[in-house]
């Protein structure tokens, strides 16, 4: 398209009484881009006005100086145009009040050496938007060869069946595949259900019946028992699945990487390509390449995992102090619902009928911890079949000994009910040991709320055992991407796949991917059959998205998507293996093979990319890079005191809105920094932040999300790839007789903005103590 | 090591305790709001949260002999301030209920006492002593004559007295029974539960502790420090009094009667007429106001046995006003059948007293001198 530029500055909002509007118009002309001024841009009348000169002039180019572009981006949206926004209120204007950052007074102006620092930044920042736009282009719609909208839902239970019937009554097709014998899973092997609506006080009859026969009612699922997933490959919206019997061992099973050790020879030393490929084919003997697609696969354009879960079980001797193993009357919550459901409550030892029951919540031994996996789900489980012991004896006593009763929502009501039984006894506690005691056992607790030391007779003891998600043993999706057939880092979260189960539910680390019911989180059917919705919708958005040829989430709705110029790739794996979220495959010889459906638009690779070969329509090494290179560089030639210079390479995502904020309340931070927001810090490019000190620029800041653990980075791994290049680039520096100091990379959160003028002034004193750049001026 | 406690709940005791009144006792989640705004509680092991996980677990063994739950005047602050609505404050009125019905023997006139479908046979049992009494011993005449309206002539003082008195002492015995077995497991409970470190009960300091005990109760000091149900004072009070007026005339009235061989009825003017009237009116108006709190508050659960004792007050005082007044007002019929009424009430305040309600001025006074001995604070 051939660009036709316009600048429209907007005087509202203290902007026209802070700055020299008409010396910053003038830097526009400079560049040759037309200029109009508005008191009220994002008014009627300034939108009428922008409107006009786009169909009037037939400008397709907009730099816009006014707020920010996370506010009025409604406004100022036109389709078929670039639009850039020039951030002169939150970052420039409200972040640098003048009673702080006085204007020039005559005689300064006069004077000649003297500068206005916050003129200077909104010059700075209209002179990096126009070099941006010079560079970016409209994006085009990636399309998938073959749209698929089909939706694969693995597993039978609850949650897999909830999230069919709701795909299907959304108007989708789907497929169920179970790998038992039918379909159910847990739930038809409990005697009663936690109650699942008003008045949340029973127990209620099992669900599972019901819901099979809505999905044997229902034209649009085909379901497949005895079947599990072989290998899932391709893209969301055109996924290719080999399905197969269970145990089955067939060529299109999942191939899987090689794990580090066998990447080295004997030496330590890692083995070329050639050699690589050929222990790779060793390795996976009897399996093909992810590549090679099952020519009779079933298409599917999203899946929903919904495998759940499977009994948690103790190592050898782990509760030996319970007796676990050891006595037959201590069992587990489990084994206790077989029972349960089999008839009265009997005793495993004797076949004796079981009076006293005891239900022990957490394992003891000196914390105050749950049993593993156990989430909420043990405490309204163990009230549950408490009320069992009270249904088949009159008699009866059931008692739960609990560390925490957890009953959230409205199962408050379900708690309340069942402690209203006479014979149902709840108190805290450590429950210490468990004892035979003649043909009983006796259990031993201390700190109750009865007393220090307690002990009670019972004929059953139940433990809380929890609910740990299949994906601990299996990867189960078995995707055939090269970097690997399950999820990543899983263990961070305990084995449950998700990606970030508090910002993104349902999305895994895998586009097109989402999970729901047990083996996100240890969850109750009421719960789960909430979540099958979720995660129903969201392999429905996902495939919609793919069809417009726009990213699923977080970037919902962005077209942009990475482009590779593969003349110059050099095969060095990085951005295959960086890759969050396992969008990229290699061919033998490691040319990256990009899948833009499975792609989060997140520009890790980019940022990875040491021959800077990827870049997206809107946002690439030149685009960012000339932002960079239109910061101005004051220097000694120009004044006899010269400010500093810093850049900040800002996440757009928590970052940037905190900066906004921290203006919004009126927070002021140094005038000498120039910000750039980024799609995610795994996006930045180590040149940019050599270009920036090669220009002279002082110092390079990245500001971005927690890392590690408990990270909030959007898009996984970005802000902890960030680190890792950062910690590298000492060596760049130091070629460029650099400090390491000069380069910094800080953690924020959004609503962290008070925390903002800290990071920033802190950094920029550093700076000044280590003086400026040397190259400053060459 | 201490040695582990044995729980052993008794499902049936909690039954028995929701039947007694405490019908929300399971409903406590433990939070001890009741024992922090309880303003009588003692501070060390403070009442009523303790009592509510042994209630709620059927742990007879930790109530019975327990000397808190009498410590408790029923403000009902802890019922009010509940977060789960357990009422605290009608839990402990139940358990002392089954306290009393557990010290009380025998065991079956308790049973009797606090079951509505048995008040007719109750009351019938007076009814049917006094006239077969009376028709054997000749001592009752239905046709008494003379222009002046003396009771006596209708039920011989003889009659009245020969029932009355061994009825008296029968209470008297009951409660001594009871009371030996109280002391002895509320000493027993403090020294289990850490309330106390005395060992040894001490007659004369005991008995020094009743005489500061009985002053607390007079004034009602207790009662005062209450929130919630401070008015109930006044009428606890005015019942209080009434009782104790009527009694202390009763007591002239049988010392006068046999020693000084001086029969009634009293003149008006006589101070001891003038107190008998006060204590009379004082005892109807008492038992009014009662009964006017009781069916206002709608939130605190007022049971059988509640209204039993409240009842008999007011049919004792009302019975005896109407007596006096229909005497004076000549009306002789009316005033020798209300008399007959009056002196049925009289017996079953007597006899029923250790297995009802009205039990609690024994034990709770025990108790509270216990509290005081101990020096728990």
């Amino acid at each position: 398209m051939d660009k036709k530029y316009g600048v429209y500055v907007c005087t509202g909002c203290g902007i026209g009484e802070s700055l020299d509007v008409a010396a910053l118009s003038a830097v526009a002309g400079e560049e040759g881009f037309p200029v109009q001024q508005h008191a009220f841009l994002c008014g009627p009348e300034g939108a009428e006005l922008i409107k006009t000169e786009i169909a009037e002039k037939g400008i397709n180019s907009l730099v816009i100086c006014a707020c920010s572009r996370r506010v009025n981006f409604d406004v100022f949206r036109y389709d078929g145009c670039i639009v850039e926004r020039v951030n002169l209120r939150e970052q420039v204007v409200w972040a640098h009040p003048r009673d702080q950052f006085p204007k020039l007074t005559e005689e300064e102006k006069a004077g000649g050496d003297a500068f206005d620092r916050v003129q200077m930044m909104a010059e700075d920042y209209l002179k990096m938007s126009m070099a941006r736009v010079k560079k970016v282009i409209l994006p085009e719609p990636y399309k998938v060869e073959s749209l698929s909208r089909r939706i694969l839902v693995i597993g039978g239970g609850m949650t897999g069946m909830a999230a069919a019937l709701d795909a299907a009554r959304a108007g989708y097709e789907v497929t169920i595949v179970e790998k038992g014998e039918a379909l159910g899973g847990h739930a038809t092997h409990w005697r009663r259900q936690l109650p699942a609506g008003m008045p949340y006080a029973e127990p209620i009859a099992p669900q599972a019946a019901a819901t099979i026969a809505a999905i044997q009612a229902e034209s649009r699922i085909t379901v497949k028992t005895e079947t599990v997933v072989a290998r899932i490959a391709g893209e969301p919206g055109n996924f290719t699945v080999t399905l197969k019997k269970p145990g089955e061992k067939i060529e299109f099973d999942v191939p899987y990487p090689l794990p580090p050790e066998m990447k080295v020879d004997e030496n330590g030393k890692e083995l070329d390509a050639e050699k690589l490929q050929e222990v790779y084919k060793e390795y996976n003997k009897g399996r093909n390449d992810i590549l090679t697609l099952d020519p009779n696969g079933e298409k599917f354009g999203a899946v929903v995992l919904a495998a759940g879960w499977r009994a948690w079980q103790p190592e050898a001797g782990q509760l030996a102090h319970y007796g676990f193993g050891e006595l037959t009357d201590v069992i587990s919550n489990e084994q206790f619902e077989k029972i349960a459901k089999a008839g009265k409550i009997k005793r495993p030892s004797d076949g004796r009928e079981a009076k006293r029951v005891v239900f022990v919540q957490s394992p003891g031994q000196g914390d105050d911890g749950d049993f593993a996996y156990t989430g909420a789900v043990t405490s309204m489980v163990a009230l549950k079949q408490a009320k069992y012991v009270r249904e088949d004896y009159e008699d009866g006593q059931a008692y739960v000994i609990y560390q925490h009763m957890r009953t959230p929502g409205q199962m408050e009501y379900f708690y309340k009910n069942i402690q209203q039984d006479p014979g149902i006894f709840l108190t805290k506690g450590e429950v210490v040991k468990v004892g035979q005691n003649g043909d009983g056992l006796v259990v031993e607790a201390d700190n109750t709320l009865l007393g220090e030391k307690i002990q009670l007779k019972a004929d059953l003891v139940v433990l809380a055992t929890g609910m740990v998600p299949v994906t601990v043993d299996d990867p189960v999706i078995n995707l055939a991407y090269r970097q690997g057939p399950g999820f990543r880092d899983n263990a961070i979260y305990d084995g449950y796949c998700d990606s970030n189960f508090i910002c993104f539910p349902y999305e895994t680390q895998r586009t097109g991917i989402y999970a729901a019911g047990a083996i996100r989180r240890a969850m109750t059917v009421e719960e789960a059959v909430d979540d099958a919705a979720g995660a129903a919708l969201k392999a429905i958005q996902c495939v919609e998205s793919v069809n417009r040829g726009v990213a699923v989430h977080p970037r919902s709705g962005d077209m942009t998507f990475p482009d590779f110029f593969f003349q110059r790739c050099t095969q060095c794996k990085r951005c295959t293996e960086e890759c969050p979220f396992g969008a990229l495959d290699d061919d033998a010889k490691g040319t990256p093979k990009p899948n833009p459906a499975r792609c989060r638009r997140c520009g890790t690779c980019m940022g990875a990319c040491p021959e800077r070969i990827i870049g997206f329509a809107d946002y690439n090494i030149d685009s960012i890079g000339s932002q960079v290179k239109a910061v101005g560089v004051p220097s000694e030639d120009d004044y006899s005191e010269p400010p500093l210079r810093i850049l900040g390479l800002v996440c757009e995502n928590d970052a940037y809105p905190a900066i906004d904020m921290a203006g919004l309340k009126g927070l002021s931070f140094s005038a000498d920094v120039r910000l750039i927001p980024v799609r995610c810090l795994g996006s930045v490019n180590v040149i940019w932040i050599k270009d920036a000190l090669s220009q002279g620029m002082d110092g390079v800041f990245l500001l971005g999300c927690k890392h590690g653990d408990d990270y909030q980075c959007h898009f996984v791994k970005g802000s902890e790839l960030a680190s890792i290049r950062m910690k590298k680039i000492g060596e760049a520096l130091a070629s460029l007789s650099l400090e390491n100091e000069r380069v910094a990379q800080f953690e924020i959160a959004i609503d962290e903005y008070d925390k903002v003028p800290q990071i920033i002034n802190e950094f920029v004193e550093s700076i000044e103590a280590l003086g400026p750049n040397p190259f400053k001026g060459f | 090591m201490a040695q582990r406690y044995l729980v052993e709940p008794d499902v049936g005791f909690v039954k028995e305790v929701i039947s007694l009144g405490g019908v929300d006792v399971k409903k406590c989640f433990q939070c001890a709001t009741c024992s922090v705004v309880c303003p009588i509680s003692p501070d060390t092991r403070p009442f009523p949260r303790k009592e509510m996980i042994a209630a709620g677990w059927g742990l007879k063994d930790k109530l019975i002999g327990n000397g808190d739950i009498w410590l408790c005047h029923n403000c009902g602050d802890c019922s009010t301030l509940c977060p789960r609505g357990a009422k605290p404050g009608d839990v402990l009125a139940a358990l002392r209920m089954a306290t009393i019905r557990a010290y009380a023997k025998p065991r079956i006139l308790a049973e009797w006492v606090n079951d509505k479908r048995k008040l007719p046979i109750l009351l019938a049992i007076p009814a049917v002593l006094f006239i077969v009494l009376g028709l054997i011993t000749g001592l009752l005449d239905f046709t008494p004559g003379g222009d002046e309206i003396v009771h006596a002539k209708f039920f011989s003082t003889w009659l009245v007295d020969l029932i009355m008195i061994p009825t008296f002492f029968f209470a008297i015995g009951v409660f001594g029974l009871g009371l030996k077995n109280f002391i002895a497991d509320m000493h027993a409970n403090a020294l289990a539960e850490g309330k106390t470190t005395k060992t040894e009960l001490n007659p004369k300091e005991v008995i020094q502790a009743l005489g500061r005990v009985v002053l607390t109760v007079l004034k009602h000091e207790k009662f005062n420090e209450c929130g919630e149900n401070r008015d109930r004072a006044t009428a606890h009070m005015m019942v209080l009094f009434g009782f104790i007026g009527l009694f202390i005339v009763t007591s002239i009235f049988f010392v006068v009667l046999y020693i000084f061989q001086i029969h009634g009825p009293y003149s008006q003017l006589n101070p001891v007429k003038w107190l008998a009237n006060i204590a009379g009116i004082s005892l109807v108006i008492g038992s009014l106001l009662m009964i006017r709190t009781r069916l206002s508050k709608k939130d605190q659960v007022s049971t059988y046995s509640d209204w039993f004792l409240i009842g008999l007050a007011f049919a004792l005082g009302l019975t005896g006003m109407l007596t006096e007044m229909t005497r004076l007002g000549g009306m002789a019929g009316t005033s020798y059948f209300l008399y007959f009424i009056h002196l049925m009430f009289v017996w079953s305040l007597f006899c029923y007293v250790p297995f009802s309600k009205l039990a609690h001025l024994v034990y709770r006074t025990a108790a509270m001198t216990y509290n005081e001995w101990a020096g728990r604070k």
